[in-house]
């Protein structure tokens, strides 16, 4: 878009596979980069990558990166004239953003007004609503009792979901198919989302029973210029987190594609909202039959925004730089197209046969594959120490192709070649993810992993002989690796952890 | 060392003759830095093996493996886990739902923690009596710790 740099100097408020991935915009656009890191990030990866970095506070996200204060200071002592937020943390905490205006430095995402419009459930369904856009039933009760749930979940008709009104990620959310299960499930909702987002007041929606999670990712500018850049299907998920993704959905027709971009980009309009977000909608059935509804809008760049890049051909860090710097978007609508396939993996540090549950430890050995097709967004790399306080997302394997077929072998090839040791991670779960008749066959929505949970987390042992000569050899050497032992968490029992 | 000696090593695990095994058990080419080349079946592929503390991983084909003096404890081990609850990371213990003496049954959530913004129901690896509790609402336990012991 510009040759020119927008900014001077950029701070990533952010860690991981994101703060590296936005150090290498602003490396390629000429910026300096500053990170930021808690105790427990010291000499992690995206420290290295960027021009300087700055100590922030304890390991506890509370304490560093999710510190207004803190993250300010370091943007100030730096000299940084823009903060790009990455996902999670403060990236849709309107606060900050005020905050940032108020220092002079220019926060890298949509206005207060329009991220406090679109960040709340409730003002947002208004806004969509307001566009002509088709919402799912539900109600936000001003009277958060629960007999005033019930009456609501009543009226919109069971099942339901409660949501927790802030906040996102899947986190306080709970189904609830009959009345008398009401009670418990909003006490425990309520919970979580005191706990996570410092705010207990609850949602109800109608439970679609296959829904598929269809998004929009969403571009505007400061000229009132707004575009979208198609769409991402993420069906792919557990306790609502995201594990699979890719781009075209195999549900939209073209002319339900049509339908759902015009869509994505009223709301954006009618928010005033600038920058990089997704608008996600719920689709019900698939082709022309198709009925969508709006979900909600993030107001950020996501995690899953590298499928958009590598089938859409634009640079989507970059655009965030260039629309906060005050540039035009240079395209019209119809110059943007789909071209090939992407299929995203999200690797975590995680234990699928163990309810997934998060490991901590170092990472002993870790060589991603270098494959024409193939791009891996990490934030380790061998020897980095993977800890318990933040996201489990260790990295990301981007596989593109001319057909979605094309993608899916490519991903697989890649995930064969890519070895990861010392920690428990969900590449054995990708894998037969991957292979699954249902995925093959692009027939997926919300509940696949957990329908056919058992297909996916069940152990196959096919190269146990091969496996037991490489550890046998691996007796007769030296102890390999930093020579620290990886923390074993205390479940460890099985050989077989693929 | 040579392909021949690491088929060698492999024959305790697998109890059969050193002959025989010298004969079926893959022959194993370390290459340095943890790469080594595997040939077994008349196919030969690329594998990746690393010691961490007293367990080898081991990245074949796309699976990962772990071997050692933990990972090979087998029953005895399971019968270890199955009387002790621990915590499997840093968290908070959000509520305690039973008291020494009680039954439970192998499933049923005995303390639920709250760790990564999550609740996390620790449950009983089997049925039994609850012989001691080792936590209390509000207190924030270590990876590892002890919370629940049954008889």
């Amino acid at each position: 878009m510009s040759t020119r740099p927008a900014f001077r100097r950029i701070l990533i408020a952010n860690r991981g596979e994101i703060a590296v991935r936005v150090a290498r915009a602003c490396a390629e656009m000429g910026i300096e980069s500053v990170a930021v890191y808690s105790d427990a990030d010291a000499g992690a990866l995206h420290t290295t990558v960027t021009t300087q970095a700055l100590r922030i506070g304890p390991a506890a996200a509370v304490e560093s990166y999710l510190s207004i204060d803190a993250v300010l200071a370091a943007a100030q002592a730096a000299g940084a004239d823009a903060v790009h937020p990455g996902y999670g943390f403060l990236s849709e905490n309107a606060e900050f953003a005020a905050a940032c205006a108020r220092a002079g430095i220019t926060f890298i995402g949509p206005s207060p007004k329009a991220m406090a419009l679109v960040g709340s459930k409730t003002t947002a369904r208004a806004v969509a609503q307001g566009a002509g856009v088709p919402v799912i039933p539900g109600e936000a009760p001003t009277d958060q009792s629960d007999e005033a749930l019930l009456r609501a979940a009543h009226r919109v008709g069971f099942p339901v979901l409660l949501k927790p009104s802030e906040g996102g990620g899947g986190i306080g959310m709970k189904a609830v198919t009959t009345a008398d299960a009401l009670p418990a499930a909003a006490a425990q909702a309520r919970r979580e989302a005191q706990a996570a987002f410092g705010n207990a007041s609850l949602y109800l929606e109608r439970l679609i029973e296959r829904p598929r999670h269809v998004e929009f990712q969403i571009l505007g500018d400061h000229h009132g210029q707004v575009r979208h850049l198609f769409e991402r299907e993420c069906s792919v998920q557990r306790r609502h987190q995201k594990v699979v993704e890719e781009t075209p959905s195999p549900a939209l027709s073209p002319a339900l594609r049509a339908r759902m971009g015009d869509a994505a980009v009223a709301v954006a309009r009618a928010a005033h909202y600038t920058g990089a977000g997704t608008v996600e909608f719920l689709v019900d059935g698939t082709g022309e039959a198709a009925r969508f509804y709006f979900l909600e809008v993030n107001a950020r760049l996501q995690v899953e925004h590298p499928i958009t890049e590598e089938v859409v051909g634009v640079d989507l860090a970059r655009a965030q730089i260039d629309v906060a710097a005050g540039l035009a978007l240079p395209w019209a609508q119809d110059a943007l197209s789909q071209r090939g396939h992407a299929i995203e993996l999200r690797i975590y540090a995680e234990d699928p046969a163990r309810q997934y549950l998060p490991q901590a430890g170092r990472i002993a050995l870790y060589r991603p594959p270098s494959l024409p097709g193939v791009r891996i967004d990490s934030g380790v790399s061998e020897g980095s120490d993977v800890s318990v306080h933040y996201d489990p997302l260790l990295a990301k394997l981007i596989a593109r192709g001319e057909s979605r077929e094309a993608a899916r072998r490519r991903a697989l090839v890649a995930l064969r070649a890519f070895p990861i040791l010392g920690i428990r991670t969900n590449t054995g779960l990708l894998r037969r993810i991957l292979t699954h008749p249902r995925f093959i066959a692009g027939d997926l929505d919300t509940h696949f992993l957990e329908s056919e949970r058992d297909a996916l987390v069940e152990e196959v042992d096919a190269r146990e002989a091969e496996a037991r000569a490489v550890a046998a050899g691996l007796g007769q050497q030296a102890e390999a690796g930093p020579g620290q032992p990886g923390r074993m968490d205390p479940w460890d029992r099985v050989t077989l952890r693929g | 060392m040579g392909p021949g000696d690491a088929a060698w090593v492999a024959n305790p695990a697998t109890e059969t003759s050193a002959v025989d095994s010298a004969r079926r058990a893959p022959r194993v080419t370390p290459l340095g830095q943890g790469r080594f080349v595997v040939e077994g079946d008349r196919r030969w592929g690329e594998a990746f093996g690393v010691r961490v503390g007293g367990v080898a991983w081991v990245f074949v084909d796309g699976e990962v493996w772990t071997f050692g003096a933990d990972a090979e404890r087998g029953a005895d081990a399971e019968e270890g886990s199955q009387d002790t609850l621990m915590a499997p990371m840093p968290a908070r213990v959000l509520k305690v739902a039973i008291h020494a003496g009680q039954m439970v049954a192998a499933g049923e959530a005995l303390v639920t923690l709250e760790a990564m913004k999550m609740e996390l129901p620790m449950r009983a690896p089997r049925n039994g009596t609850v012989k001691a509790v080792s936590c209390q609402t509000g207190q924030m336990v270590a990876a590892g710790e002890v919370l629940v012991e049954l008889e």
